[in-house]
C-alpha cells in the first residue's frame, strides 16, 4: 500500500488531507515543517509528499532543495496558499509532480494524487497538437452513469425554437434520451451538470455565434460530438459548419431518413451486435418498422469482423443469439443463413440461440431447420463441450 | 548616459505622462464612439445603426464579411448592413467594433517593430479566444468582457512601442546619442505597457473589469477564483506554451503560471487539450 506523507504547519490542513488520502486506501504520515519532513524522509520511504510552501523552521521550498539534492527523488505535489509564479516557478525548476492551490476541493486533491502514484506523472505536458484526431464520444445510452457521477444523457439540442426540440423527439426512438434547451445560458448550464453524446447546436439562435457556442461547449463536453443544426441552402452548409468546428450538419425540417442516418452514425450500429466470448448477441429492435432493412444489414456489416475475431481466439464454435431481434417476415431467417455460411467457411460450428417462434420458423424452411437450435445460450454451450 | 539609466528614464517619462494625462492615446473613430452609444439602447434599430457604421466604408465591410461568414442559411442572397448587424446581435457588434478599433492600434508602419507588433496581436486575439472558451467552465454564456478583456491585455504595447520609437529619433538623430538594445526595449515596454493599456481602456470606457485584467492579469487572484483576470492569466500563459506570442518567453514562468492555472481554475489535462486544439488554426482564421 502506498503511504504518502503530508507536510504541513497547519494542523487542520494536514487532518484534511489525511482523511482524503485514507479513504483513497493510502496510509498517510504527518510532519509540520520541513525539518520534521526531512527527519520523516530519512527514516523511510514514502510514495508521494504533499507539501506546503510556507512553514517554520523550514519551508517547503527549503525541504524540496535539500530532499533533491541528498538524492531523494519521491515525488512532490506543493499544496499551498500561495501561488505566485516566481514561487512556484522556483520549485518546478527543483522537481514537483504537481501543485493544488488552497483551499482546494477534494476530488482535486484525489485526482492528483492518484495521477501521481499511477505513473502518470501528475500535470504533463498535455497542450493539444493540431493533428489530433477529434476526441471519441463517450459510451452510449446503456451507460446510465458515468464515471464523473453525471448524469449521461444522449442528445442535448440547443434551439432557441421549442419546436425543434420536440419535433425531433418524436423522430427518435424512446430509449435515446434528449435534453432541449433554448439559450446559450442555458446550453452550458446543462453541459456543466451532464455528460452528452451529441451536441445539435442551432447555427441561428438570436445574438448568438453559434460557432463560438459549440466551442465553448466543447471545453464542457470534450467527448460529444457536435452536429450544426441548419437549414438546406444553397450553400456548401457542411463545408461551413466543419468549418466552424462541427462534426456533421443534420438539417431542418428534420426528416425521418435524415434522423436515421444520424442514428445509425452516432447511436443504432453501436451495440446491434455484441460479442462475449464466443457468444454474440443481437440487440432489440428499436426503430420504425420501416427501417427494419437497415437494421438487419447493419447487424450483418459487424457480424464478419466479430465472427472473425471470435475464430482468431481459436473457437471451435460461434453461439449467436438473436433471442432479441424480431422475427416477422424472413430478414432473420436469411440473415441466419447467412451468418451460418459465413462460420462454416472460417471453419467453426455455428448454432443459433432464439425463441420458440423462431424455431417454428426456421423449421418451416429446408434451408434452415438443418440449423443446430437452442433455447438459451448455456444450452448451446453445454452441447457444444458435450 | 548608460543604457540601464536611459531605460529608467524612459519608464519614468511614461509612467509621468499617465500621471498627468499627457500621454497621447489613440482614439476611438468617431463612427465606433457614436454607434457604441447608441447600441446601449436595447430598443436601438440596426438600420440605424447601419446608417451611423456606414459612414466608415471599410469598417462596415469588414462586419458585413464576418457576419456573411458567420452565416450558414444566407443562401448567395446578399446581405445589407442592417441585416448582417441583425444576424452578428447587438453584443457581438460592439465586441466587433471595439475589436477593429484595436487592431489598427497593433498596425504599424515602421519595419522595426510592425512584425513584432503583428505578433502581438496574434497573441492577443489566441487569448481573447481561449478567455472566452475558458469562462465556459463557470457556465457563464456572456463572454463579450472575456473576449475583449483577452484582446486588449496587452493593448499598451503598441502604444509604448511607438513612444519609444519617438524616443529613438529624439535621442539619436537630435541628440545624436546611442539609444537602448533591443533587450532593454522589451523591458521598458514589459514595465509600463499595463499601465499605458489601463489609460487606454479607461479611455476608450471599456468595463471595469476589463481594464482590471489589463492591469493585473500578470498574476492569479486568489481571492477570487473565478474571476475574469484569472480566466485571462490562465488564456495567456496556455497561448504562450502553444507557442502564440511575440517574443522570446520565460519558458519556466508560462509553466508555473500553466500549473497555477490548473488548479485555479480547474482545468483538467483534458479541458486543456480541448482548450488549445487546433488554436493556431482558429485564430490564423481570425487574422485579417
Amino acid at each position: 500500500m502506498a503511504t504518502i506523507l503530508t507536510v504541513d504547519d497547519s494542523r487542520s490542513v494536514r487532518t484534511i488531507v489525511a482523511k482524503q488520502v485514507k479513504d483513497l486506501g493510502f496510509e498517510v504520515e504527518e510532519a509540520e515543517d520541513g525539518v520534521q519532513g526531512l527527519e520523516k524522509l530519512g527514516g523511510r520511504e514514502y510514495d508521494l509528499v504533499l507539501l506546503d510552501v510556507t512553514m517554520p523552521n523550514l519551508d517547503g521550498p527549503g525541504m524540496l532543495a535539500k530532499m533533491r539534492e541528498a538524492g531523494n527523488k519521491t515525488p512532490v505535489i506543493m499544496l499551498t496558499s500561495e501561488s505566485k509564479r516566481s514561487v512556484v516557478s522556483g520549485v518546478m525548476k527543483i522537481g514537483i509532480a504537481d501543485y493544488i492551490l488552497k483551499p482546494f476541493k477534494p476530488e482535486e486533491l484525489r485526482a492528483k494524487v492518484l495521477s501521481v502514484l499511477q505513473g502518470e506523472g501528475g500535470a504533463e505536458e498535455v497542450l493539444a497538437v493540431s493533428s489530433d484526431p477529434a476526441p471519441q464520444a463517450p459510451e452510449p445510452s446503456s451507460q446510465a452513469r458515468v464515471e464523473t457521477g453525471k448524469q449521461f444523457v444522449d442528445v442535448l439540442v440547443v434551439d432557441d425554437m421549442e419546436n425543434v426540440h420536440k419535433k425531433l423527439r418524436t423522430m427518435l426512438p424512446n430509449h435515446i434520451t434528449l435534453n432541449g434547451v433554448t439559450s446559450a445560458q442555458a446550453a452550458l448550464q446543462t453541459c456543466r451538470q451532464r455528460v452528452f453524446r451529441v451536441a445539435l447546436v442551432d447555427t441561428e439562435i438570436p445574438d448568438v455565434d453559434s460557432a463560438v457556442l459549440a466551442q465553448q461547449l466543447k471545453v464542457l463536453q470534450p467527448h460529444a460530438a457536435f452536429v450544426a443544426l441548419a437549414l438546406r441552402t444553397t450553400n456548401d452548409v457542411m463545408g461551413e459548419a466543419r468549418a466552424q468546428g462541427f462534426d456533421n450538419v443534420l438539417f431542418k425540417p428534420f426528416n425521418q431518413d435524415n434522423v436515421d442516418d444520424f442514428l445509425g452514425q452516432y447511436f443504432d450500429n453501436l451495440d446491434l451486435l455484441s460479442a462475449e466470448e464466443n457468444v454474440l448477441k443481437v440487440a432489440a429492435f428499436t426503430g420504425r418498422a420501416d427501417r427494419i432493412d437497415k437494421y438487419f444489414a447493419r447487424i450483418a456489416e459487424t457480424y464478419g469482423s466479430l465472427l472473425n475475431k471470435v475464430a482468431a481466439a481459436c473457437f471451435e464454435d460461434v453461439v449467436l443469439d438473436v433471442s432479441a431481434a424480431p422475427t416477422t417476415g424472413d430478414k432473420l431467417a436469411k440473415f441466419l443463413l447467412s451468418s451460418a455460411d459465413q462460420a462454416k467457411q472460417v471453419g467453426m460450428r455455428f448454432a443459433v440461440v432464439g425463441t420458440a417462434d423462431l424455431q417454428k420458423i426456421l423449421n418451416s424452411y429446408t434451408e434452415t431447420k438443418e440449423l443446430r437450435f437452442y433455447g438459451s445460450v448455456p444450452e448451446a454451450q453445454a452441447a457444444a463441450q458435450a | 548616459m548608460g543604457a540601464e539609466r536611459l531605460s529608467e528614464q524612459l519608464e519614468q517619462i511614461v509612467l509621468k505622462r499617465i500621471a498627468e494625462d499627457s500621454l497621447i492615446l489613440p482614439t476611438l473613430p468617431a463612427v465606433v464612439t457614436k454607434a457604441l452609444e447608441v447600441l446601449k439602447d436595447p430598443d436601438v434599430s440596426f438600420k440605424h445603426v447601419g446608417t451611423i457604421i456606414e459612414r466608415d466604408p471599410v469598417l462596415a465591410a469588414r462586419l458585413l464579411r464576418l457576419a456573411t461568414s458567420a452565416a450558414f442559411a444566407g443562401g448567395t442572397k446578399k446581405v445589407t448592413l442592417p441585416e448582417a448587424l441583425t444576424r452578428l446581435g447587438a453584443k457581438a457588434v460592439r465586441g466587433l467594433l471595439v475589436e477593429a478599433t484595436a487592431q489598427k492600434v497593433f498596425v504599424s508602419r515602421d519595419p522595426k517593430i510592425a512584425d513584432s507588433m503583428k505578433r502581438v496581436w496574434q497573441h492577443s486575439v489566441a487569448v481573447a479566444t481561449l478567455s472566452r472558451d475558458v469562462l465556459a467552465l463557470s457556465g457563464n454564456a456572456d463572454s463579450e468582457a472575456a473576449y475583449l478583456a483577452g484582446l486588449l491585455h496587452d493593448v499598451g504595447k503598441p502604444v509604448v512601442a511607438s513612444l519609444l520609437l519617438e524616443f529613438e529619433r529624439q535621442v539619436t538623430e537630435v541628440y545624436n546619442r546611442p539609444f537602448i538594445d533591443s533587450a532593454e526595449w522589451v523591458a521598458v515596454i514589459g514595465r509600463t505597457h499595463r499601465a499605458v493599456g489601463v489609460a487606454l481602456g479607461e479611455k476608450w470606457n471599456m468595463p471595469e473589469q476589463v481594464t482590471r485584467c489589463i492591469r493585473d492579469s500578470a498574476e492569479y487572484d486568489n481571492a477570487d477564483r473565478a474571476s475574469l483576470v484569472n480566466i485571462v492569466c490562465f488564456s495567456n500563459s496556455l497561448a504562450k506554451k502553444t507557442g502564440i506570442h511575440a517574443g522570446t518567453i520565460d519558458a519556466d514562468e508560462v509553466d508555473a503560471l500553466v500549473m497555477i492555472g490548473r488548479s485555479i481554475i480547474g482545468a483538467n489535462d483534458e479541458i486543456i487539450k480541448t482548450l488549445t486544439r487546433g488554436l493556431k488554426e482558429r485564430v490564423s482564421n481570425l487574422y485579417d
